[in-house]
């Protein structure tokens, strides 16, 4: 059977470049599962959970937006910042959501700012959660 | 000639200065590696936005965006150096700082406005000495610039590009050409003025007819909206990276270059001071011959 190749690129490290089974990508409106012989696609990424399984054991990863492309069996999955779940810190994330929420939101681009960070720091909290079982 | 005492203290503090110069070449030679390796990483993420973007552009899309149109009129640039936190390395900084300053008169002398933002105390310092005061100054780029710390300033020149408060972004910075050569640039960011990957108009017309093997997730458009702020972010990014590798290396040749002066120098104190050793001997013995000599007499 056909293996996928899982790439995981930040500006500032080649996170992971090895052979995965499944791959389960964060997209911008919701969870897209890529198994082997997918057809070939690009798509947005939004915030939120990064799921590897190879071997029957599944690799976690915070990712905060971004880029994918699927093609040949290779996932390249382009991204700014790539966290392993388990080196999420959900008490930073946790002061980060309220601190962001008490932000003024009084012209649209503030409002969009404070979206953007209530966004990322949930999306990072319930990485977290999930990564603690 | 001076005595034998004096020019072997002369030694001994060469030495010394040797000791810190080589040590200062072996560290400076660590963190160029580590620097390096970021660049290449860094490059390895570049190639991937870039091949994204050829793909987007053989799906027959049309590649605009606000950040690549130039605006019809330039009232408001902003001018970011990045220069070295640290002295001790040639030529880097005040190359730099050359370029950027009759660049920045350039600019003047067209009647825009300059926002003058610099990183690294060095520029800070030069400019100051200058009389120039910097609108806005960095101290916290080291060697690892990080791709957060960047993003927050790509971020803000993104928004206020956006918002019309500026029209042109321009970075002086050392370019990294290759391990020998590096020479400092001003490169303009803002807007875009190419976007990698996009067909250039006298490539074959054949590569847009269309058709792409690829879906796209929501549609090519909104990828691409997010594509080139993305690829902008990126190329500043570069351009710390750049600066920080160029920097070392500078650092690593000056002080190669220091080393081997200390060298030169230890290498005719030393010969000075048997020299001077040889005469004073000759001299007593000449003295206490010229005694023996008296007595006889």
């Amino acid at each position: 059977m056909a293996t996928l190749q899982c790439i995981v690129v930040t500006p500032e490290a080649t996170v992971r470049d090895e052979p995965a089974d499944f791959v389960a990508l964060p997209l911008y409106d919701g969870e897209l599962g890529v198994a082997p012989n997918h057809s070939p696609m690009i798509g947005r990424l939004g915030f939120g959970e990064l799921r590897i399984v190879s071997g029957g054991k599944a690799e976690r990863f915070y990712v905060d937006g971004g880029f994918v492309q699927v093609a040949g069996n290779v996932v390249s999955v382009l991204t700014p910042r790539a966290i392993a779940a388990e080196q999420l810190d959900a008490e930073a994330a946790q002061e980060e959501l309220e601190a962001a929420r008490k932000m003024k939101a009084n012209t649209p681009e503030r409002m969009a700012r404070r979206d953007r960070i209530v966004a990322q720091s949930r999306a990072q909290l319930r990485v977290a959660k999930h990564a603690r079982g | 000639m001076a005595s034998p005492r004096q020019l072997d203290k002369r030694r001994k503090a060469v030495r010394n200065i040797r000791k810190i110069t080589r040590t200062m070449e072996l560290i400076a030679t660590a963190r160029f590696k580590r620097a390096m390796d970021r660049a290449e990483a860094a490059t390895a993420y570049t190639q991937r936005i870039t091949a994204l973007v050829a793909d987007l552009a053989r799906s027959g899309l049309e590649v605009s965006h606000p950040l690549l149109e130039a605006r019809e009129q330039t009232r408001r640039v902003v001018l970011l150096v990045l220069t070295g936190n640290r002295g001790l390395c040639g030529g880097y900084n005040s190359s730099v700082q050359r370029l950027a300053q009759h660049r920045l008169g350039e600019l003047r002398q067209e009647g825009i406005e300059v926002v003058l933002e610099v990183s690294g105390k060095r520029g800070i310092g030069a400019f100051r000495f200058r009389n120039i005061e910097p609108d806005e100054t960095y101290t916290h780029f080291e060697d690892r610039p990080t791709f957060d710390e960047v993003d927050l300033l790509a971020s803000r020149y993104l928004d206020e590009f956006a918002a019309g408060r500026i029209d042109r972004l321009e970075v002086a910075y050392t370019q990294f050409i290759s391990a020998s050569r590096q020479a400092p640039a001003v490169e303009t960011l803002l807007p875009l003025t190419e976007i990698a990957g996009a067909p250039s108009e006298q490539s074959d017309a054949e590569a847009a007819t269309g058709h792409s093997m690829y879906e796209f997730l929501p549609s090519a458009e909104s990828i691409l909206e997010e594509v080139v702020p993305t690829s902008f972010k990126v190329k500043l990014f570069k351009c710390f990276l750049d600066a920080a590798v160029s920097e070392q290396i500078a650092r690593m040749v000056a002080m190669k270059r220091a080393t081997e002066n200390a060298d030169e120098m230890i290498r005719m104190l030393s010969m000075e001071y048997n020299r001077a050793r040889q005469t004073r001997i000759t001299g007593e013995l000449l003295e206490v011959l010229g005694g023996v000599e008296a007595l006889n007499a």
